[in-house]
C-alpha cells in the first residue's frame, strides 16, 4: 500500500503579482494521516488546501499527489480528473457554497453522478449516507431551507458519498453548536478508523489537538514553522505566541495579577471579545 | 414588490409584436452563449448566476434621487461594464425570467420583449458608450462619469424600444370602432411618454447607480473594470449609428414631409408649378418601396415603419459587408466582445 | 445642526419633517426584500397543497398554462376574456391556493396598473368616438372605455395563468419541465444556481438594511443615503464575485463536468393527458368562439 498521499516540494502561490498566499512549503502526507493545519487567518491554510485538491496551482514549487505530479494539465485528461476527483473530497468553510443543487437528495448525488457511477449505486450511496448523517428526512428539502447546522451535515453528506480516500476540511469546526461539535469529532474518528487521510484547515487549537494525529503551523507570512504531533507542538509556546495563534495578557484576581497565554474554545472566532475561566 | 418602469406585463403586446421578439431573442441567445462559453468555459455557470442574481437584486434596491423620492435601477450597464455586453444578455435575461417565473413580475410571453428592450438594448448600447467616452486607460474620474453618461442614454434607448413595441399596438389591432385590443397608446404618446419618463426620472436613478457602484469599485476592486485595448474608429461610427437607428422611429411622429424632399405633386400644391426636368425625371426610378410604403400594407404608418425597418437593414447591411471586405484586408481582430474573467481573490 | 448626547454620544439631530416620511430608505428596501424572500418560501408551501394544478406533471402543467395564456392574448373578446378569468378563479379554488388571495394578487400586480395606465386612453381627446361618460370636462367614449376593459380583461387573465404557474409549481419542478423541454442545460443550471444565489444575497441586502436601520437614528440627507445604497452594492457586487470564485470552486471539486444530473424522473400519468386534452380543446374553442363573435 502506498506510504504518501502528497508530497509538496517548495510550494508557494501567489494570487497576484506581490500578493503572496503560500510561500516555498515543503510538506508529506501520508496515507491515512489525520493533519491539522494551524495558523492565523490569512496565513494560508485554505490557499493550501485548494492546492491539495488540485483547485489552485502553485506559482512555485511541485505538488504531487497519489505519485503523480498534480498539474493544471494533467487534470485536463478527463480520466485523471475523474479518478482525482475521485479520491479527494474538500468540504468548504461556508455551507452555502457548496449547496447548489435543488434538493437535498440531488446535492447527495452531485458528485457519484458526475463521476459516472450507475443510477442504483448512487441511489444506494444517497440513502446509506443520509442514514448515517441523520439526514432522510431531508432529502426533498431544498438547501437554502435548511438551517446552519444541517446545511454543514448535508455539505460534509455531499462529500462523503463520493467515497473518496482523503477528505480536505477548511475550518469545519467554526460556527457549529457544541452538539454539532461531538458529533464533528465522532465522525473523524470513524474516518480515522476506516483509514482515510484527512487535512484539516483550523485556527482553532483544541479542536486540531483532539481531531489529529499531526500539527502543522503556518505563520502569518505563509511559511511552515512547525510540524510535529500535537503534544510536541503545542508545548512551543513562544512559537505559538509568535504565529499570533494564542495570545496573552495580563487580568487581575483580587489582589494579584498574573499574565498567562491561552487559545480559544472551539468555535470561536479569534478577534472578539470573550472570557474565560482559571483551571 | 415595485417593478421597474420599463417591463412589459403580459396582455399589453399582441402576438404579432411579442412572436416576433421571440423570433428576434432566439438568435441572440445562441450567440450570447456561444461566446460566453468561448470566454468563460465552466466558469460561466457560476459567475453568470452571480450576475443574473446581482442585476435582479440591483432592481429591489431603493435608490434616493431628490427629496424624499426614491426609484428603482434596472442594472444592465454596470454589468455589461463588468462581465462584458454579451455575458450581460445572459445575466439579465436569466434575471428577468426568474423574476417572471419566480416572482410573478413581467409578463410571460413578453419576457422576450423584456429582454430585448432590458437585456440586449441597454447593455450593448452601454457598454460601447461607455467605451467611447471612457477612451484609453481612463482615470477613476473619468469612468465613472463615462459609466453614468452611457446607463443614462443606454436606459433612455432601452425605453424608447419598449415605448415603441406598446405604440405600434394600436395600429396592428383594432377594431372597426377604433377601439385599441391591446395597448391602447399610439407611437406620439407611448414613444414620448416612455422616454421622457426617463430622460427626466429613471436615467437619472440608472446614471446614480452605475456611477455609485462604479466608483466603489474604482476604490476597491479596480481589476473588475478593466478593459482590453481601446476600440478601432470604426466603433465610434458603430455605436453612432446605433444610437441613430434607435432613434428612427421618432421620424414617424413629424407630419409632413422633410424640407426640400418635396416630390412634383407636392410641389405643384405648395407654389403653383412643377419645374419641366422634374416632371421628367420623376417617372424614371420606380421605387421598390414608394413613398415609404410597403407594397400591400394598407395601413400606412405600418408600411413606414417596415419600410424604415428594411431600409435600416439594408443600409447596415451593406455598410457592414463593405466594411468587413475593408476590415480583412488589414486583418483586425474585430471581437472586443471578450473579456478576461475577475481574478480570484485570496482567502488566506 | 446636530449636538452629541452628552450621556451616550449618540449624534441626535434635531427632529426634521421629512416630504412624504413614512418608512425610512433602510426599511423600505429591507420590508421589500423580505416579502420577495417570504414569498419564495411561501410558493413552496402552496406548491406542495393536494390540489388539481399540483398533482399535475410539471411539463404538462407549464404547457397548458403557457398555452392559457397564449389564447388570452389571441381573444379580442371582452366577454371571453372575462370567461378565461373565471376559468383562473376556478382553477385557483381547484388548487387549494386561496381564491381571495389569488384576486388580490392578480389584481394588485396586474390589474391595477393596466387600469390605471389605460384609462386615460379612453378619452375622447385619444380615442374618438360616442361619449358615454362626462366628468366635467373630461369625457370618456365607448370605444375608448371598451379599450380599456378588454385590456384589463386580458392583463388579468394573462396575470392569473402566470400566477398559477408559480403558486402551483416547486421551483425545482419548473427546471426540471424546462430541461425537459429542451432547455440546454447551461440555462437550466444557471438558472438553478442564480435562484440559489438571489436568496443568499436578498438575506445578505436585508440584514445590510436592517443593520442600517438600527444603527440609524438620524434619516441622513439624500446624498448620504445616495453614497450609501451605491457603496453597498458595490460590496454586494465584490461579495458576490467572489462566492462565484468559491461556488465554482466547489463544483470543480465535485468533478463537475459541465451539466447538473438529477436523480428524480418526471412521469406523466392519465390524468396529465386528459388535463392536456381538455386544456387544448378549451382554448382552440375559446379562440374559435372569438372569431365567430368578430371583433
Amino acid at each position: 500500500m502506498r506510504e504518501t498521499d502528497f508530497v509538496l516540494e517548495g510550494v508557494g502561490h501567489e494570487y497576484r503579482a506581490g500578493t503572496p498566499a503560500l510561500a516555498a512549503i515543503d510538506l508529506s502526507i501520508g496515507c491515512g494521516q489525520h493533519v491539522a493545519v494551524v495558523g492565523a487567518n490569512g496565513s494560508g491554510k485554505s490557499t493550501l488546501l485548494k492546492i491539495l485538491d488540485g483547485l489552485v496551482f502553485p506559482s512555485s514549487g511541485e505538488i504531487t499527489a497519489f505519485g503523480a505530479p498534480l498539474t493544471e494539465v494533467a487534470l485536463e485528461d478527463p480520466a485523471f480528473r475523474r479518478d482525482f476527483r475521485s479520491r479527494v473530497g474538500f468540504v468548504f468553510q461556508e455551507a452555502d457554497v457548496q449547496l447548489f443543487c435543488s434538493d437535498v437528495r440531488d446535492e447527495l448525488a452531485f458528485g457519484p453522478l458526475q463521476l459516472g457511477l450507475p443510477e442504483d449505486e448512487v441511489r444506494r450511496r444517497v440513502q446509506e449516507v443520509a442514514g448515517q448523517l441523520g439526514l432522510e428526512k431531508l432529502l426533498d428539502r431544498p438547501p437554502y431551507s435548511l438551517s446552519g447546522g444541517e446545511k454543514k451535515r448535508v455539505a460534509i453528506a455531499s462529500v462523503v458519498t463520493m467515497e473518496s480516500h482523503v477528505l480536505l476540511l477548511d475550518e469545519p469546526a467554526t460556527a457549529l453548536d457544541p452538539r454539532s461539535q461531538v458529533w464533528l469529532l465522532d465522525v473523524l474518528e470513524a474516518w480515522k478508523r476506516e483509514g482515510r487521510t484527512v487535512v484539516m484547515a483550523t485556527h482553532d487549537l483544541s479542536v486540531a489537538a483532539e481531531a489529529a494525529d499531526r500539527l502543522v503551523v503556518l505563520s502569518e507570512d505563509h511559511t511552515l514553522v512547525a510540524d510535529g504531533t500535537p503534544d510536541e507542538v503545542l508545548a512551543q509556546r513562544e512559537l505559538l505566541l509568535a504565529v499570533n495563534l494564542i495570545h496573552e495578557h495580563t487580568h487581575r484576581h483580587e489582589s494579584a495579577s498574573h499574565r498567562h497565554a491561552h487559545a480559544h474554545g472551539p468555535g470561536t472566532d479569534p478577534d472578539q471579545a470573550h472570557g474565560h475561566g482559571h483551571d | 414588490m415595485d417593478i421597474v418602469a420599463m417591463h412589459i406585463p403580459d396582455g399589453y403586446l399582441g402576438p404579432q409584436t411579442y412572436v416576433v421578439l421571440w423570433i428576434v431573442m432566439i438568435p441572440i441567445w445562441v450567440v450570447a452563449a456561444r461566446k460566453v462559453k468561448r470566454t468563460l468555459k465552466t466558469k460561466q455557470i457560476p459567475l453568470l448566476a452571480l450576475g443574473a442574481a446581482f442585476s435582479f437584486v440591483i432592481m429591489m434596491f431603493n435608490v434616493p434621487v431628490l427629496g424624499g423620492s426614491t426609484g428603482h435601477a434596472v442594472g444592465a450597464t454596470l454589468i455589461a461594464i463588468v462581465l462584458g455586453p454579451w455575458a450581460a444578455v445572459i445575466a439579465v435575461s436569466i434575471a428577468l425570467v426568474i423574476q417572471a417565473l419566480l416572482f410573478g413580475d413581467g409578463g410571460i410571453t413578453a419576457i422576450a420583449a423584456n429582454c430585448f428592450n432590458m437585456a440586449v438594448v441597454i447593455p450593448f448600447v452601454g457598454y460601447y458608450l461607455y467605451r467611447l467616452v471612457a477612451g484609453d486607460a481612463p482615470s477613476s474620474s473619468r469612468r465613472v462619469v463615462s459609466s453614468g453618461v452611457a446607463a443614462y442614454v443606454a436606459i433612455v434607448a432601452g425605453a424608447i424600444c419598449a415605448g415603441f413595441e406598446f405604440g405600434i399596438q394600436p395600429y396592428i389591432a383594432h377594431t372597426a370602432s377604433g377601439q385599441a385590443l391591446y395597448a391602447p397608446y399610439k407611437l406620439d404618446v407611448a414613444v414620448p411618454a416612455m422616454a421622457l419618463e426617463h430622460l427626466l426620472f429613471f436615467g437619472w436613478v440608472e446614471a446614480i447607480v452605475t456611477m455609485g457602484v462604479v466608483a466603489a469599485l474604482a476604490r476597491t476592486e479596480p481589476a473588475l473594470l478593466e478593459t482590453k485595448p481601446a476600440a478601432k474608429p470604426l466603433r465610434w461610427l458603430w455605436a453612432g449609428i446605433g444610437v441613430l437607428i434607435l432613434f428612427t422611429p421618432i421620424g414617424a411622429l413629424a407630419p409632413g414631409t422633410a424640407w426640400g424632399e418635396w416630390g412634383g405633386e407636392e410641389l405643384d400644391s405648395l407654389v403653383g408649378y412643377v419645374p419641366t426636368n422634374l416632371e421628367k425625371l420623376g417617372g424614371l426610378w420606380k421605387a421598390g418601396m414608394p413613398d415609404y410604403a410597403t407594397p400591400g400594407v394598407s395601413n400606412t404608418l405600418l408600411g413606414y415603419l417596415i419600410a424604415a425597418v428594411v431600409g435600416t437593414v439594408l443600409v447596415v447591411g451593406v455598410t457592414w459587408g463593405v466594411g468587413a471586405l475593408l476590415a480583412r484586408g488589414r486583418g483586425d481582430d474585430d471581437d472586443a466582445a471578450s473579456r478576461s474573467t475577475a481574478p480570484t481573490v485570496p482567502t488566506g | 445642526m446636530s449636538a452629541p448626547c452628552p450621556c451616550c454620544q449618540a449624534d441626535i439631530a434635531p427632529a426634521v419633517h421629512r416630504r412624504g416620511g413614512g418608512r425610512s430608505l433602510a426599511r423600505k428596501t429591507a420590508d421589500s426584500v423580505g416579502h420577495a424572500v417570504t414569498d419564495v418560501l411561501q410558493n413552496e408551501e402552496l406548491a406542495a397543497r393536494p390540489g388539481l394544478l399540483q398533482g399535475l406533471d410539471p411539463r404538462v402543467k407549464l404547457l397548458t398554462l403557457l398555452l392559457f395564456a397564449v389564447a388570452a392574448s389571441l381573444v379580442h373578446s371582452v366577454w371571453l376574456l372575462v370567461a378565461l378569468i373565471a376559468l383562473t378563479m376556478a382553477l385557483a379554488a381547484a388548487s387549494l391556493v386561496g381564491v381571495g388571495s389569488f384576486a388580490r394578487r392578480v389584481w394588485a400586480s396586474a390589474g391595477l396598473l393596466a387600469f390605471l395606465v389605460a384609462l386615460p386612453s379612453a378619452l375622447s381627446w385619444f380615442t374618438p368616438g360616442q361619449v358615454v361618460v362626462s366628468l366635467g370636462p373630461l369625457s370618456f367614449t365607448e370605444p375608448g372605455l371598451m379599450g380599456v376593459a378588454t385590456l384589463v380583461a386580458r392583463v388579468a387573465a394573462a396575470a392569473g395563468f402566470a400566477i398559477l404557474v408559480i403558486w402551483t409549481m416547486r421551483w425545482t419542478d419548473l427546471l426540471r419541465a424546462l430541461s425537459a423541454m429542451h432547455m440546454p442545460d447551461v440555462v437550466v443550471a444557471t438558472l438553478a444556481m442564480t435562484h440559489r444565489q438571489i436568496l443568499t444575497l436578498l438575506r445578505t441586502v436585508e440584514q445590510i438594511h436592517l443593520a442600517r436601520e438600527s444603527r440609524t437614528l438620524t434619516r441622513g440627507t439624500t446624498r448620504e443615503n445616495r453614497a450609501w445604497v451605491t457603496e453597498r452594492m458595490a460590496f454586494v457586487m465584490r461579495k458576490s464575485m467572489k462566492t462565484a470564485d468559491d461556488v465554482y470552486d466547489a463544483m470543480l471539486s465535485r468533478g463537475f463536468t459541465g451539466a447538473m444530473p438529477s436523480l428524480v424522473r418526471l412521469r406523466t400519468r392519465p390524468r396529465d393527458w386528459m388535463w392536456a386534452a381538455a386544456s387544448v380543446a378549451l382554448c382552440v374553442a375559446i379562440v374559435i368562439a372569438d372569431r365567430a363573435v368578430g371583433p
